[in-house]
């Protein structure tokens, strides 16, 4: 049941997971979160720094109330954008790499510079 | 106020809950996790789909997969397909989460200024306490929305609405337009330019929630008399002070589109906006059949929804299907195969008089700058609607 004046934060229905082990799932969401969080620190400080330049020391209130223009909402979705990119770069790694042909096992590449391409015996 | 350009910030409006810099900046932050998403980690699933998993599923089977089931049983174990779906449904979460903020800090005085309507309203608000909340409803909450459509947290609660409308934005990734409007504004225009003589009098929305695609047949019909109906209380006390704050006329009333009491006749012209995939199918067909007898001779039903998944490919039919089993819509994948025609027919249509087609996306200038494709987690980027409907 909830909670008079209370919004419920869990969506009724089974949480799907998918990984093999869903803590694998939790921590995503978990980095998720983080990563959404030190977003919103980075719009905080821009609005801090862009205010400072405008009045050379801004009132809390001025802060809360802030709002983007067209110009500077668009640097800071450049931003988030670059941002995830590299928070998200494991995602994107093995795709850009079947992609590029760049799928060699390691232990070929290893072959190659110790015994001129020839696989290492298997030790039993 | 200045108007937001298209495909960025949404359009504000005094019913639309008030965010301090940092909620707006978390939300911002959701919108932009989503269409990363999109850009950048959607078509890897495809691929991994035809460099690994169909090579793979030929060579076991001598034949490519047929059927989105068997492409769905290869594609689970991938890993790239497990960290999309867990960054998606992440996704998700973060979005209600990050518009729940707002309206939970400050519910009491949101919900008195949704309530203080002015004195000479022009539409209307017809609550029933005594209606049902359909099972449909609340077996799950659809597509993740803590509470759903109908849960009410305090009395003369309107909090679902509010969410609910700042979410839409964050869903679509500002793809429906500032006012949300996309789909509604889309029918419009095709009732224009391919009904160019229709002048419906009387106009209805099935299932409309917060009315964003309600408000542009009030102004594109301004003669017409609009009414928008939904089963859940707390999108309607938001879509009546919305649709007055936007100063456009809607009557709404709490309502269940398989059995409303409007009589016999009594529209030209009936419609609704992805309600569809949130029934069960005993409800669409219910639902069919009372825009049948809603609608007076000549009178037009148009319901629209993401294409079908006749004739598709069975990897996009596959990721198209991710909302069902991950996002909360169990309807979802049954009502994308339904027989249109058999649909019509037994509701008592013309099954000949029925359409279905794709129609474009009236936001056309966007159009360039989106995936132009139908994919899980893009919703609007397909740049067309797909709508379903009959000419009684």
């Amino acid at each position: 049941m909830s909670t008079p004046g209370k919004l419920k934060r869990k969506a009724k229905g089974e949480r799907p997971y998918f990984f093999d082990d869903p803590n694998i799932d939790r921590v995503v969401s978990m980095v998720m979160g983080l990563a959404g969080e030190v977003a919103v620190l980075h719009d905080r400080l821009d609005t801090l720094e862009r205010l400072v330049a405008q009045h050379g020391g801004p009132a809390r209130a001025a802060l809360d109330t802030y709002r983007p223009d067209a110009t500077v909402a668009a640097s800071r979705a450049a931003w988030r954008e670059s941002f995830l990119g590299e928070v998200l770069r494991i995602v994107e790694i093995e795709v850009e790499a079947m992609s590029s042909g760049d799928t060699q096992p390691y232990e070929q590449a290893i072959a190659a510079v110790e015994n001129n391409g020839r696989a290492r015996r298997q030790k039993k | 106020m200045n108007m937001p350009t298209e495909n960025q910030a949404q359009a504000e409006h005094r019913a639309l809950p008030p965010t301090t810099h940092d909620e707006y900046a978390r939300q911002e932050f959701v919108r932009s996790f989503k269409e990363h998403l999109v850009k950048h980690v959607h078509g890897g699933n495809r691929a991994v789909y035809e460099a690994k998993v169909k090579p793979a599923f030929q060579q076991q089977h001598q034949r490519a997969p047929q059927t989105r089931f068997e492409v769905r049983d290869a594609m689970v174990r991938e890993p790239h397909y497990q960290m999309f779906s867990t960054l998606l449904r992440t996704s998700q979460e973060m979005m209600w989460s990050s518009c729940q903020i707002p309206v939970q800090r400050n519910l009491t005085a949101l919900n008195q200024a949704i309530a203080k309507r002015p004195k000479k309203a022009r539409g209307s608000l017809t609550l029933d306490a005594a209606l049902e909340t359909p099972k449909y409803h609340t077996a799950v909450d659809i597509h993740c929305q803590p509470g759903g459509y109908h849960t009410e947290f305090v009395a003369e609660d309107a909090s679902a609405g509010m969410v609910y409308d700042r979410a839409v934005y964050l869903y679509a990734m500002g793809q429906m337009g500032p006012y949300n409007n996309d789909i509604g504004a889309s029918i419009v225009s095709w009732l224009q330019q391919q009904h160019p003589t229709f002048k419906p009098r009387r106009i209805l929305d099935l299932g409309c929630s917060v009315g964003h695609s309600t408000v542009p047949y009030a102004q594109a019909f301004p003669k017409a008399e609009i009414h928008a109906i939904d089963v859940a209380a707390p999108m309607l006390r938001y879509a009546h002070a919305r649709a007055e704050d936007l100063g456009v006329r809607v009557h709404y009333s709490q309502q269940n589109a398989e059995r409303t009491n409007f009589a016999d006749g009594s529209f030209d012209l009936v419609v609704s906006h992805i309600l569809l995939h949130e029934t069960s199918q005993t409800a669409l067909q219910n639902i069919v059949q009372e825009c049948h007898r809603l609608l007076g001779a000549g009178g037009l039903m148009v319901h629209a929804e993401t294409p079908p998944y006749k004739g598709m490919d069975p990897f996009d039919a596959f990721l198209l299907d991710w909302d069902t089993r991950n996002n909360n819509e169990p309807f979802w994948a049954r009502s994308h195969e339904v027989d249109l025609r058999a649909l019509s027919r037994q509701a008592g249509f013309d099954p000949d008089l029925k359409f279905e087609e794709l129609i474009p996306s009236a936001f056309q200038i966007a159009k360039a700058q989106r995936s132009n494709k139908f994919q899980g987690g893009d919703f609007g980027g397909g740049g067309l609607w797909f709508i379903y409907g009959n000419r009684k």
